[in-house]
Order: structure tokens, then C-alpha cells, then sequence
């Protein structure tokens, strides 16, 4: 995997954190951020970003990193 | 079963709406019919014609011909039938020697000053003047042409379609009715009075002049006035059959009208559903390309793109892609290949290729080109409403108080609704516009906008917050409606953020651009107004906030109770001819058709038992998601189906880069387009016209698609990928597109009803149809929501990334022009460039004089991922800091400029906004000239193909 196409995973999965609502709702905005990458993502998109936050995930926005930490106190916070 | 060409029937004036039965007798024959009906018409529809040359059902009586005179009982003179409304028990008499006499006289008048040509007037046979003159027993004219008379008046033949020639116009009106009525646009006029009294396009030419070349005046034409050039040069159609036109979302209904295997005319089809006997410069005349020599009709496969295609035989390329694709999964495993269908294929045909990737490929790696237009639609509707789909029919509109469109140019990019809509606007319903630009609307012959709103773009979340606000915090909404009809614990949560000081206008002024008190004016006139219509396009969903922009637009319809009636609703205005339909055949990458996701154990075994096999229960890879994986290697092998990716999807110079990446490409298009010249196998494709299907509009409605011509190559596009998946071990066994279609009604519960017999019957159908809704359904989600309870969204404003900054200091925002279509394959193949031979960049006078660049000027247009350059084109329709571009032709590059920023919900590209900087240049980009080298050598490979078999 190029570090272009992590990149690129990166940006959109913190893009869609902040789409719901990240900076109002943090655990409500992982849950929702889970549940979208299990139905639109790719597995291999998944493991590849979910390896991506396994080697620290600097560039993950809190709620992208509670979905990966499964810290989300919420249903769904279970990794995609 | 042939239909042999007669013309269209036409019962004089329009059709009466609702009112009170009248009785009345015409000729002895009983009648009764809608009050406001006039008695030409109700003679019509007694099977009485009552000659006439001013009237036509698809415009108002104007009664100046004197050629439908009748008599009544009871009544002195001879009234026009035309402009005379039937009353109870009148006693109409059609045909006595009085009347007889009349109407000789006028017929002799209008003869006296016309050519005695019939014989070799190319409307001979096809013409109401002539017929008219049968029809009052015309035998002689008096008067003969020594007198002055217009027999030498000059044609104006520069329009590419059609001839106006006066010398045989008999002033009825009816094109200059026709152009106001019914297209809307202003464009002619009679001028003079008396004797020299003429049709006028004003000072100039027809080329030169506002007409858009929709063809309704030469429809209405009675004589060989105005007629098309084919009709002309081929002489009068043989006969005809009914089909959908292969251009935009409206879905318009043609007459496609033959001599043998040759098309000479489309014309607007009176009962199609969608367009009523209106069309565009597109639908109607630009069907040469399905015949034009750059037409590939022999399958082509090579080894590499450096390599002369070579023409093989069908099985012979079909066995070659099918061996490479299975040699790529066998190398780098099941998710290595994928597939992309187009919106401009029919129903049946997507449907057969996410079949062929689910069921044949064992993957779900299978993406539309909906992946970059109305995405965002698709998952914003589901969303709040529950269902994918526009709320209404095209009819609505009639019913709308108040219209609103944002993001869209429906006179441009939906001519035949844009036509609907101002007559609408006309009528008195009023108008909001959210545009960057000054669209036609905002100012158009007896329209004009009461707001138009300015938006910055990326902008628009900003500005329906602002309203939803407005509304919110003026006790503005519909509290009955959202307490019955919504979801409670969403509004109550909606509505607090929507409340907040941060989505005030005033607060948002900086980021919308738009005046706050007009904000709040639009905002109250869409709450108040009556009936409220929303319409949006491109400029909606295609932002990285675009499936937020379309939550925001539903919320706005709940908010205020505008959906679930006739004049009200949430539109999407597809941008090609079967969005809808590619969308609802599962041409997702996570969905099965019927907009099911894949993880719905029930309805994947369904798919499962039908197709004899295991689905995959994951999400396949989206278009972009493909790319990367091209260029990352996972990703090898890609069935393109009518697609051209390669002109189309944003940053161009990453998507040439991944398709170069490909061991496979395989390509199935009527021409060599961009995405083909990086193809190692071509399959020819089939024109709308030689093949059987159909097509679903933007207002759901299933219309069929005709073959009326053998397809060049042999084959039609459903059998190509019916023998690709054969030749993959994949069978399917059909033997007719109908049988395609029963399978989806059979899998599909929206579906369930749909049938080519009934398709036949009622000339189009509505989703959802079936049980419930056994004749379609019009309007949507009338009792309650697909999904229960509507759902208010929050929609929080996030600002794109692509900022304006002083390296890049305008925004680009890029859209398309009436004559062309999309990426210009079909249009620039026809003498549609005749108005369009060029992509242009709009710039404001300001920016151009900051930067010294003058009318005409070659600008380069530099962006962070690319530059290339175009004529600069000075306007004040875009407002300083703002500038256009279309992107119809490949050499301009416009793609080459626009970057990979997405929607975030559905990467569907940010096309309308991107950061650029402006300056004058002296020749093209780096890119153009590597563009245009390598379309050279492709050509050349081309060539060689064809000059070796």
C-alpha cells in the first residue's frame, strides 16, 4: 500500500468523522463514522486504515481513533 | 409491428382541464365534453375535423386563419370553431355549402400567394395546406401571381437542422406561438403588418439569432415553411416507432421516424409523459453520431497501448478479455477486477453488468458514473425520506407557488422541464435561484427571479442552514406536519442546531457571499409562498458537503410541509438520460438493486437462489477507490462499459495515470472515446437506436427504449455482456431484454409490476409500481415517508479543503451548455458545435482587467493538481472571484484543473469548486500537448487497425 493511498484513506475517514458531527458529538460521531465504513468501505480499505491506527494513526481525528480504539461508549463503536 | 408513418393527431386547440361535462351536437353526433373545451376539439374528439391552418392542440387558439369558420344554431355568422367554447345543447353544423364557400374563398386568398411547387416541396404529402386545400375542395385561384407577392423572398438556411423558407409562409403565428408557449424562449416575432407582415428571428439570422433550435417551430409549422434539412434531403419518413431519447434525465419520448433502416426525424412524441410533445436541440436533431463514421463496428483487441489494435472476431475478443481477467484474479486475487457501467445505457444493461461483477467476477466491485454526479442524491434521500428517488412528476411543477433551484440550469442541462418550468414561472408561481452564476432564470423574456441568491461555491449547506434558520426561529414551519408526519427525537435535536446564532445569515454572510436580509426574504418567501418546489442539480451534490446539501434540502420540504402533494417536493434533476434507472439497478458497489444493501442476508439469498450463487457480502470499491488501487496494484483489470472516465472523473492526469496501470482495460463504446485509447480490448457498443430496453427519468418514470435499426456491430450492448459473461463461465440465458426486465420485477419489490407489456400499454410507468401502486406512483411518500418517520439530518457546515488563497485566488465551478452533452462523444459528432466548438472560461471584467486578459484571450487556468488553457470568455453572469467552464471537448482539459476532493459520504468529486489562478498565456498546457500527441498516436493505431483487416 503507497503512502498516497493511506493518505487518501486518512482524509476521508476524518472527513466523514467531522460530517457527523464530530466537534458537537465525539462518541456519537464514531459510532456513526463505524457504521459508515462497514457499509461503504472496502474490507481491505478497512484494514489497511485500521492497520494505520494499530502503528499510532497520527493523522486520525479523535473520532476516526475512538472507532479504531473501540473506546466509543455507544452501540456500533465495535471496529468496522 | 410496423407503424406506418402518418403525422401526429392533433385535436385543434389544448385539452380542457376538469371542469363540468357540457353536451352538445356537432353533425348530428352526441358529444359531451370537459367545459373550457372549444368546439374545434370536441368536433375532433367526435371524429369530426373541421379544417384549420392557425390551431394546434399544443398551443392557445389565436383564430386569425378563418379557415375552422362553423355554424350554430341559434347564433348569427360563422364563429371559429378554435376560439369558441362549447355550451350546453349548441347544435354545431361543420359542413354546409355556406361555410363551404367561406372557406374556399380563404384558402383561394392564402393560395394565391403561395408556390404552386407540391410536386417538389419536400412537405408534399406532409403538409396541412395542402391538405387543407383538399380538404374545402380548392380547384382554382383567381388571382394568379402577376400581383406583388413574397414567391422570391430569400431562405435563411443557417441553421444546421432546419430551412426557413418564406416564400411558403401563410403567417399563421404558429412558430412564433410555439417559440413563447411552448419553448419559452422570444425568439420570433411577426413583423410588419398587413401585406408585409413575416415571420422575424429579428436582425439577424436563425443561427445568429435567441433561438435554441428546439425544433417547436418547425413542428407547428403547416407548411414547408420551416422544415428540417434531413426531410429535405431524404424525403418524407416511411414509418415510425416510439422510443426514449439517449440524452438527459428528462427522459423525452420521440417518434423516431424511418425511411427503411435510415432515420430522417425525431420528433417530440404528443403522449410521452415527460415532454408532451416538446424537445430540445439535442433530442431532436443531434442523432447523427449513431451514424457517423467514427463509429467502431468490429471488435479490437492488442497487447498494449503502444501496440496497432487489431480486429478480431466477437469470440475472439471476448476470449482474450475474459483469459486476461481470469489470469489477474488467479495473480492477485478475486477483488483485482471491477467494473463500471453508464448512465446512458439502458435499464437491462446495468443491470446484466452488476450482475456479471457480482455473480461472474465474485466481487461487488461494480460503480456507475452516478459515483460522480447524484451520489450524493442517492444517499441523502434514503437518508431523511427513505427512498433514492425524486418526490414528484415533471407535472408537478404546474402546481408549484413557489420554485426554488439551486445548484441547477434546467434551461441548459434540462431544456424540455426548463421549457415547463417557465411556463410555470410565467403563470406567476415565483422564483428563488441559488447559483454562482446568473443563470437564465434570473433573468429571462418575461421572467425574473425574485432572489437570486449568489452563493459562494462550497457554500450552499451554508446558505439552506441560513434558510432552514430563518424559518426555524420565525415560527415559519409546518408544526402540524412535522409532529404527524416526522421523526420527533431528530427534529427536536435538528431543530436546537438549526436554531443556534451560527447558522444566522447575518453569521454566515462571510462564508455564503450572500446578502442576509435577501437570505431572509428567499427564506420566507419558501415558507409562505403556497406551494414550494425545490429543484437542484451538479451544483447540489457534486461538493465535498453535497450529501449534506441534500439532507439540507429535505430537511427544508419537512420543515415546511412542501412534500407529499402535487406542487411541492425535493427534484433531483439527473444530468444523463438513466441516472435514476443505473442507480436503482444496483450499480452501487454496496447495494443490490432496489437500493438493498449487501449485508441484507434476506435479500442477498434471494439474488442468491435466482443466480444460482454465493454473493459477496462486502462493499466493493468505488470509482475512486478503483484508481487508487490501480495505481497502489491491487487493482488490474476494468470492464468499462459507455463510460469515458478518462474525460470525465476529476484530475485527469491521476486518472490517466491509473488507467495506464491496468493489465486490462476493456472498453465497450460506440467510439474510440478518451477512456478507449488506454484500452487493450474494444467492444463496439449500440446506439439508443439499435437496441430494445429502457430508461428511467429523473422523475422515475420507465420508459422504452426501441431498436428501430439493426445495431452496426451486430450486436446490442446486453448481448455483449451477456456473451462476455458466457465466455467467463458466468451463463445467463436471455433472450430478449423483456426477460431482463421480468427478472428484475421479480427480485426487485419496487419493481414488481413492471412489465414491457406494460410498459406497451401504458407508454411509461412510475416507481414504485407493483401491488400497491399497480400504475406507478407519480408522487411519493403521500401518507407517510418510505421510511416511516422523516428524518431531520443535522447538517453541519464543513467548509471544503479547497480554499481560495493567494496563490489561487478564484474558484472554478464548472457546468455545461444546451448544444453539448456531457463530454461532447454524441454532441461534437453532430452540427450541434455549430453553436458550441469550444470550451470558454468565464471570467468576470474585473478579474480579466486585474490580469490583462481581454475577450478571446488564451488564458491558462492553473489549479494545485494541473493547468491547462482555454479562451477567456468576459461576463458578468460569474461575480468577481468566480469563474466557469464547461467541459465538452477534450483538448480543453477542464478535468486536468479539478482535484480529488469528494463528497464525504459518497466521493462523489468536488467538481465545483476549485482554488485556480487566471493568467494570460501564449500557448496550451504541458498537458494539451502530451494530450494531443497522444490522441495522435491512438488515432494512428486506430487507423492502422482498419487499413490492415
Amino acid at each position: 500500500m503507497s503512502g498516497q493511498q493511506i493518505d487518501h484513506l486518512v482524509k476521508m475517514a476524518n472527513q466523514i468523522a467531522l460530517n457527523f458531527g464530530e466537534q458537537r458529538d465525539l462518541s456519537r460521531a464514531a459510532q456513526c463514522t463505524a457504521e459508515h465504513l462497514e457499509k461503504f468501505w472496502t474490507r481491505a480499505m478497512r484494514e489497511q486504515l485500521s492497520a494505520y491506527a494499530d502503528a499510532g494513526g497520527e493523522d486520525l481525528s479523535p473520532a476516526v481513533r475512538l472507532v479504531f480504539a473501540g473506546q466509543s461508549d455507544t452501540q456500533g463503536s465495535q471496529r468496522p | 409491428m410496423v407503424q406506418y408513418y402518418e403525422p401526429q393527431r392533433d385535436y385543434g386547440t389544448p385539452a380542457a382541464s376538469g371542469g363540468e361535462a357540457v353536451a352538445l351536437q356537432i353533425d348530428g353526433i352526441d358529444i359531451e365534453v370537459p367545459a373550457g373545451t372549444s368546439v374545434m376539439r370536441a368536433a375532433a374528439l367526435a371524429g369530426v375535423k373541421v379544417p384549420k391552418l392557425c390551431a394546434s392542440d399544443s398551443l392557445e387558439a389565436f383564430g386569425s386563419c378563418r379557415v375552422c369558420l362553423v355554424e350554430i344554431a341559434g347564433r348569427r355568422g360563422y364563429p371559429a370553431s378554435c376560439t369558441t367554447p362549447v355550451e350546453p345543447g349548441m347544435q354545431v353544423q361543420t359542413q354546409t355549402p355556406a361555410l363551404a364557400k367561406l372557406r374556399r374563398g380563404v384558402m383561394e386568398l392564402y393560395i394565391s400567394d403561395h408556390p404552386l411547387d407540391c410536386l417538389t416541396c419536400p412537405t408534399n404529402g406532409d403538409c396541412e395546406l395542402q391538405d387543407t386545400a383538399g380538404e374545402v375542395g380548392l380547384r382554382a385561384v383567381r388571382y394568379g401571381f402577376a400581383g406583388a407577392n413574397h414567391l422570391e423572398a430569400e431562405k435563411d438556411q443557417s441553421n444546421p437542422y432546419f430551412t426557413f423558407d418564406p416564400a411558403k409562409c401563410i403567417v399563421c403565428s404558429r412558430c412564433v406561438r410555439a417559440c413563447e408557449e411552448v419553448q419559452g424562449t422570444f425568439a420570433l416575432t411577426i413583423e410588419g403588418r398587413g401585406f408585409d407582415s413575416r415571420v422575424s428571428v429579428g436582425a439577424t439570422d436563425f443561427l445568429g439569432s435567441d433561438c435554441v433550435s428546439c425544433g417547436a417551430c418547425v413542428n407547428a409549422c403547416p407548411t414547408a415553411t420551416l422544415t428540417e434539412n434531413s426531410i429535405i434531403e431524404q424525403g418524407i419518413p416511411e414509418h415510425t416507432a416510439i422510443t426514449t431519447c439517449a440524452y438527459c434525465g428528462v427522459g423525452c419520448g420521440f417518434r423516431a421516424e424511418l425511411r427503411g433502416n435510415t432515420v430522417v426525424r425525431m420528433t417530440p412524441w404528443k403522449d410521452g409523459r415527460a415532454n408532451e410533445g416538446h424537445a430540445c436541440v439535442k433530442g431532436r436533431f443531434a442523432f447523427g453520431y449513431a451514424t457517423h463514421p467514427d463509429r467502431i463496428t468490429t471488435p479490437m483487441v492488442r497487447d498494449s497501448i503502444e501496440q496497432p489494435w487489431r480486429e478480431v472476431s466477437w469470440d475472439e475478443a471476448l476470449q482474450f478479455a475474459a483469459r486476461r481477467f481470469r489470469e489477474i484474479q488467479e495473480r492477485h486475487g478475486r477483488n483485482s477486477i471491477g467494473a463500471i457501467s453508464s448512465s446512458r445505457c439502458t435499464n437491462e444493461e446495468v443491470y446484466l453488468v452488476q450482475k456479471l461483477v457480482r455473480a461472474g467476477f465474485g466481487n461487488n466491485n461494480i460503480d456507475t458514473c452516478a459515483r460522480v454526479c447524484h451520489s450524493p442524491t442517492g444517499f441523502g434521500l434514503k437518508t431523511t425520506l427513505g427512498e433514492s428517488a425524486g418526490t414528484q412528476a415533471f407535472t408537478s411543477v404546474d402546481s408549484a407557488d413557489v420554485i426554488m433551484v439551486i445548484g441547477a440550469n434546467p434551461t441548459e442541462a434540462h431544456p424540455v422541464f426548463g421549457s415547463r418550468l417557465k411556463r410555470r414561472l410565467r403563470e406567476g408561481a415565483r422564483l428563488i435561484v441559488i447559483d454562482p452564476r446568473e443563470i437564465e432564470l434570473v433573468d429571462a423574456p418575461h421572467i425574473r427571479a425574485d432572489y437570486h441568491l449568489p452563493v459562494n461555491p462550497g457554500a450552499n449547506v451554508a446558505v439552506l442552514n441560513a434558510m432552514a434558520h430563518v424559518i426555524a426561529t420565525e415560527a415559519l414551519h409546518d408544526a402540524g406536519f412535522i409532529a404527524q408526519r416526522c421523526d420527533r427525537e431528530s427534529f427536536a435535536s435538528w431543530l436546537e442546531f438549526v436554531s443556534a446564532e451560527h447558522n444566522a445569515p447575518e453569521a454566515l454572510a462571510a462564508a455564503t457571499g450572500v446578502d442576509p436580509e435577501s437570505l431572509r426574504a428567499a427564506a420566507r418567501l419558501y415558507a409562505s409562498g403556497g406551494n414550494a418546489a425545490i429543484y437542484y442539480g451538479l451544483g447540489v451534490t457534486e461538493h465535498s458537503q453535497g450529501s449534506t446539501a441534500v439532507m439540507a434540502i429535505a430537511n427544508l420540504a419537512m420543515l415546511t410541509g412542501n412534500i407529499g402533494r402535487e406542487g411541492v417536493g425535493v427534484n433531483p434533476m439527473r444530468g444523463q438520460n438513466n441516472v435514476q434507472g443505473s442507480c436503482d439497478m444496483g450499480s452501487f458497489p454496496h447495494e443490490l438493486p432496489g437500493y438493498r444493501h449487501l449485508s441484507d442476508a434476506a435479500t442477498r439469498g434471494q439474488f442468491e437462489a435466482a443466480w444460482q450463487v454465493q454473493l459477496d457480502p462486502e462493499p466493493g470499491m468505488r470509482i475512486p477507490n478503483m484508481f487508487d488501487a490501480a495505481l497502489d496494484g491491487q487493482f488490474r483489470g476494468l470492464y468499462c462499459q459507455g463510460e469515458d472516465v478518462a474525460q470525465s472523473d476529476p484530475n485527469t492526469q491521476h486518472i490517466e495515470a491509473a488507467l495506464s496501470a491496468l493489465e486490462c482495460l476493456v472498453v465497450q463504446d460506440i467510439f474510440l472515446n478518451e477512456t478507449a485509447k488506454f484500452a487493450h480490448v474494444f467492444l463496439p457498443g449500440a446506439s439508443f437506436l439499435e437496441k430494445d430496453g429502457t430508461f428511467t427519468n429523473a422523475e422515475r418514470r420507465i420508459s422504452r427504449v426501441r431498436k428501430v435499426m439493426p445495431p452496426l456491430s451486430g450486436k446490442a450492448d446486453w448481448e455483449v455482456t451477456q456473451a462476455f459473461a458466457a465466455a467467463l463461465g458466468c451463463d445467463m440465458d436471455y433472450a430478449h431484454p423483456s426477460q431482463i426486465m421480468d427478472e428484475i420485477a421479480s427480485l426487485t419489490p419496487t419493481f414488481s409490476g413492471v412489465s414491457y407489456a406494460l410498459l406497451d400499454e401504458k407508454g411509461s410507468l412510475q416507481w414504485p409500481c407493483n401491488e400497491s401502486a399497480p400504475e406507478g406512483t407519480p408522487t411519493m411518500h403521500r401518507d407517510e415517508f418510505v421510511r416511516g418517520k422523516g428524518y431531520f439530518a443535522i447538517t453541519d457546515f464543513v467548509a471544503t479543503d479547497e480554499r481560495a488563497n493567494r496563490r489561487f485566488p478564484l474558484l472554478l465551478t464548472t457546468g455545461r451548455i444546451l448544444s453539448q452533452y456531457n463530454v461532447g462523444a454524441q454532441t461534437r459528432r453532430t452540427d450541434n458545435s455549430a453553436w458550441h466548438s469550444e470550451d470558454t472560461l468565464e471570467i468576470h471584467p474585473h478579474d480579466a482587467q486585474e490580469r490583462g486578459v481581454s475577450e478571446g484571450d488564451w488564458v491558462g487556468i492553473q489549479s494545485r493538481v494541473g493547468n491547462t488553457v482555454l479562451r477567456a470568455t468576459l461576463t458578468t453572469r460569474v461575480k468577481p472571484g468566480v469563474v466557469y467552464t464547461t467541459f465538452h471537448h477534450p483538448v480543453s482539459g477542464a478535468n486536468v484543473v479539478t482535484t480529488d476532493n469528494s463528497d464525504w459520504a459518497t466521493n462523489c468529486p468536488e467538481y465545483k469548486v476549485t482554488a485556480v489562478q487566471v493568467s494570460r498565456v501564449s500557448a496550451p498546457s504541458a498537458w494539451q500537448a502530451r494530450q494531443q500527441q497522444f490522441d495522435r498516436k491512438q488515432r494512428d493505431l486506430l487507423e492502422r487497425a482498419r487499413t490492415d483487416a
